[in-house]
């Protein structure tokens, strides 16, 4: 539900596809035949995607050669989400449990390990990879957390008023942390000290996605109303929308030239329907691009540099990479 | 399965209906209120408090503050639930507020408006209650359910689920198969469901009470 692109269904229908944007299928990626691949991260420069397979352990695949480079795990916990820091140089995994690993690439050399609150479902590392922020789910809503990498230790905890949080982003220049919370606010602190800076309240409904676009001024934030806010990052009042879509926002990222936006989206009246990732001009808030395919379920993906989306998708042992533009 | 013509009553509504009905004898020069009270705050005990529940990613904030859930004429089974609201301590906590959502009879949330979704302001005693119809199921969860998001000041916000004995899902034995809905971790929560009416008009009642921890 608040993973990236982490649609699950089995049973897909059949809809019609005459605006969708083709898929190009760019590598399969076998994974031993007892370890499918469950979901995916792809380093923001697209040459590693990290899978977090059913055996329990996180296998970490060149791009795109494919090549096997590590395999990493929690011991006796399963994972929840891999995420990687925005140059590729570190990759966190957190289980369900609670327990969070930081793995220094390209060696896998652990660089720190702690314990979050509960099963971490949404997680961050800042630009300048001093900082990272997560999420962890618990039934008693803890708050989202706040570590310092430098001397692995938490700097403080971001309460909501209720409810915990959902998403997490930090600015370019690593100076903000936008979280969305359960309570439907948008809290924006200063990274360095979770310092309150701004507070935007007038959501309804929850947010699911948040992602900071590539100069640092606006903040995209999507979710149950199913539209996409703009906000200004200073202050948090939402300067624009875009065009309301039939699907609820789960998932959003800037491309690296700042000039797109990609979408996931989910069908909340069943999850396992399909619904399209989108590909918004940031600047027309347009459309660009609707990713729908009936044989292709994303379990992760990301933009690279040369600007195409990358989408992996997993059929049995298979996982197929593919792009779009 | 039990039937009853009313959701039960608090301990002190017990107590002044007794009053009134001249089974119970007031010998006091302080009013039958004033006893009344007396009573309730003696018969008070401690509270576990309300085992918590996922929030779920529906909550709507700003909902009506209104007990009348369902519309006439809308579908599916007529639901009562009513309850009071409690702090650990056994205090009746009469400044409550309980915002409750659920799905339409067919499992559908409404994301647009606020159908079947309300704000109630407790009364005196602490109690609430609101009229809605049976939750569907819907694909991505298991079992019947309504979301509580339940605060008052110097307590903590209390976020639960209120489930029903009768989910088919329990197949009438949720003792053992509560835990088929991965996401109820406590049997408490799942209460009994008591048919009202005839026949011809039936309406579901159940009586969830809450307690919140204080901060």
């Amino acid at each position: 539900m608040r993973r990236w692109l982490a649609f699950s269904g089995t049973v897909l229908l059949l809809l019609p596809a005459l605006f969708a944007q083709s898929l190009k299928l760019e590598k399969t990626i076998s994974s031993p035949a007892d370890a499918p691949v469950q979901f995916t991260a792809v380093s923001a420069k697209g040459d590693l995607i990290a899978g977090a397979c059913k055996d329990g352990r996180v296998r970490l695949w060149s791009f795109p050669s494919g090549e096997l480079r590590q395999v990493l795990d929690l011991k006796d916990e399963k994972i929840s989400g891999v995420w990687f820091s925005n140059d590729g140089s570190l990759l966190a995994v957190g289980g369900t449990r609670g327990s969070v690993k930081i793995w220094q690439l390209p060696l896998g050399k652990l660089k720190l390990e702690f314990r979050a609150a509960g099963q971490v479902d949404a997680l961050a590392i800042s630009p300048n990879r001093e900082l990272l922020a997560l999420v962890p789910s618990s039934e008693s809503a803890s708050p989202a957390e706040l570590w310092d990498l430098t001397v692995g230790k938490e700097v403080t905890e971001l309460p909501a008023k209720f409810g915990g949080s959902l998403a997490l982003a930090f600015s370019p220049d690593s100076q903000r942390l936008a979280v969305a919370d359960a309570d439907t606010e948008i809290r924006i602190f200063e990274a360095q000290t979770g310092a309150i800076r701004a507070t935007n309240d007038d959501f309804l409904l929850e947010i699911f996605a948040v992602a900071f676009s590539a100069d640092g001024k606006s903040i995209f934030a999507g979710g149950a109303d199913k539209t996409i806010s703009v906000m200004d990052a200073a202050s948090g009042k939402v300067t624009g929308t875009f065009p309301k879509q039939a699907f609820v926002v789960q998932q959003l990222q800037t491309s690296h030239d700042g000039k797109f936006l990609a979408a996931a989206y989910f069908d909340e009246t069943n999850m396992r329907n399909p619904a399209p990732v989108l590909i918004w001009n940031i600047a027309t808030q347009k459309v660009q691009s609707t990713i729908l395919q009936p044989d292709v379920t994303p379990n992760g993906g990301g933009f690279v540099p040369d600007g195409r989306l990358l989408l992996t998708s997993s059929s049995g042992n298979m996982l197929k990479v593919w792009s779009a533009r | 399965m039990a039937t009853m013509s009313q959701p039960a009553l608090t301990r002190r509504e017990v107590l002044e209906k007794c009053i009134a009905l001249g089974t119970v004898a007031i010998a006091s020069s302080y009013s039958a209120g004033a006893m009344a009270a007396a009573f309730a705050e003696q018969e008070k005990r401690p509270r576990k408090p309300t085992p918590p529940n996922d929030l779920g990613p529906f909550y709507k904030k700003r909902a009506p503050q209104t007990a009348l859930l369902r519309a006439p004429g809308d579908p599916g089974m007529p639901l009562t639930v009513s309850g009071q609201v409690f702090n650990t301590r056994g205090d009746a906590l009469s400044n409550a507020v309980v915002e409750v959502w659920q799905t339409d009879h067919l499992g559908h949330y409404d994301l647009d408006g606020y159908r079947y979704r309300g704000k109630l302001v407790v009364d005196s005693s602490a109690a609430y209650k609101f009229d809605s119809v049976m939750p569907g199921h819907y694909p991505d969860r298991v079992c019947q359910h309504v979301h509580y998001l339940v605060t008052a000041p110097g307590h903590k916000p209390l976020i639960t689920q209120l489930y029903f004995a009768t989910d088919p899902v329990f197949e009438g034995d949720p003792d053992h198969n509560f835990t088929r809905d991965p996401l109820i971790h406590s049997r408490e929560l799942v209460r009994p469901v008591m048919l009202t009416g005839d026949p011809h008009d039936v309406l579901a009642a159940v009586r969830f009470e809450l307690a919140l921890e204080l901060l």
